[in-house]
């Protein structure tokens, strides 16, 4: 068996934490305001449609 | 990996949101509006900036169209950084958006490598995952890899297929439960002075009595002074 990182309990520490909450942070603070922006890459979104 | 599964989306859906500017060097037949973009932080900019390309270039002659170079208060952007670590080594104390001046002559020589095509960023950009897994796992993961394998990681990257790409890329990030981790953690430390070039040595993610080591043990050793009482901004990838 493998894995990428070692999950224990250890890893769920206040630091952890803090780096997600300061990810969460940043999207925000560099997305909010901007989502009316056009996206460089475009994402092709298949659309199925039936009859039935 | 699963508890990590949000944080991976995260980092891979970060966006800059990016102004840029016809450079007033350039010639052109008629007056260039701003164009306006997301770029995703993950990737490099000659991925991601055709669609600014074909809009400064509607209103110039073909003639007066050179190699795309970027530049952002006068400092040549490197094309081989991705765009998450050109915005925080060089701009991340501005307002947003980030305001990039777009040129198509005059290129920087001494300052830029030239990418005339997207099969350069691929080269490089394969080339450090190469880096990557020989430190990691002495090249054993990406040689066992098949040529489509690497490619669907590519394509992942430069289609912005975040699924698609980590599908092989959770390959890479793997060991065995029993060897304890890398061999080596791949790392760079960037510094944001441009002539300064980035810190890259050799370091075990467990000490020599066993003990796991964290990203503090890795800044007192690779760059002290990171972690001096002072305090430096610290800002990671």
């Amino acid at each position: 068996q493998s894995f990428s990182m070692p999950i224990s309990c250890a890893q769920q520490t206040v630091w952890r934490k803090q780096i997600v909450h300061q990810l969460t942070e940043r999207s925000k603070r560099e997305l909010e305001d901007f989502k009316h922006y056009e996206q460089a890459v475009e994402q092709s979104v298949w659309i199925k449609k039936g009859a039935m | 990996m699963t508890d990590d599964r949000d944080v991976l989306r995260d980092v891979w859906f970060g966006r800059i949101p990016t102004c840029f500017t016809l450079s007033q060097d350039e010639i052109t037949e008629r007056e260039a509006e701003p164009y306006y973009l997301l770029l995703p932080r993950v990737s490099y900019l000659m991925l991601v900036t055709d669609k600014a390309k074909k809009h400064f270039q509607k209103v110039m002659r073909q003639e007066d169209v050179g190699e795309m170079w970027f530049e952002y208060e006068g400092l040549p952007l490197k094309w081989h950084y991705p765009i998450g670590l050109l915005f925080d080594l060089h701009a991340s104390n501005t307002a947003l958006p980030w305001n990039i001046i777009v040129h198509f002559k005059n290129f920087p020589e001494t300052e830029l490598l030239h990418c005339l095509t997207k099969d350069a960023v691929e080269a490089h950009f394969m080339s450090c995952i190469k880096e990557a897994d020989a430190l990691k796992h002495k090249s054993q993961v990406i040689n066992e890899m098949q040529k489509k394998d690497h490619k669907q990681l590519w394509m992942g990257l430069q289609n912005d297929k975040f699924d698609q790409f980590w599908a092989i890329n959770r390959k890479l990030m793997e060991y065995p439960t029993d060897e304890g981790g890398f061999r080596y953690v791949p790392f760079r430390i960037y510094q944001p002075l441009n002539e300064r070039p980035f810190i890259q040595k050799l370091f075990r993610p467990i000490s020599g009595d066993g003990q796991p080591h964290n990203l503090g043990d890795l800044l007192k050793e690779m760059f002290p002074a990171a972690v001096t009482p002072e305090g430096r901004i610290l800002i990671l990838h």
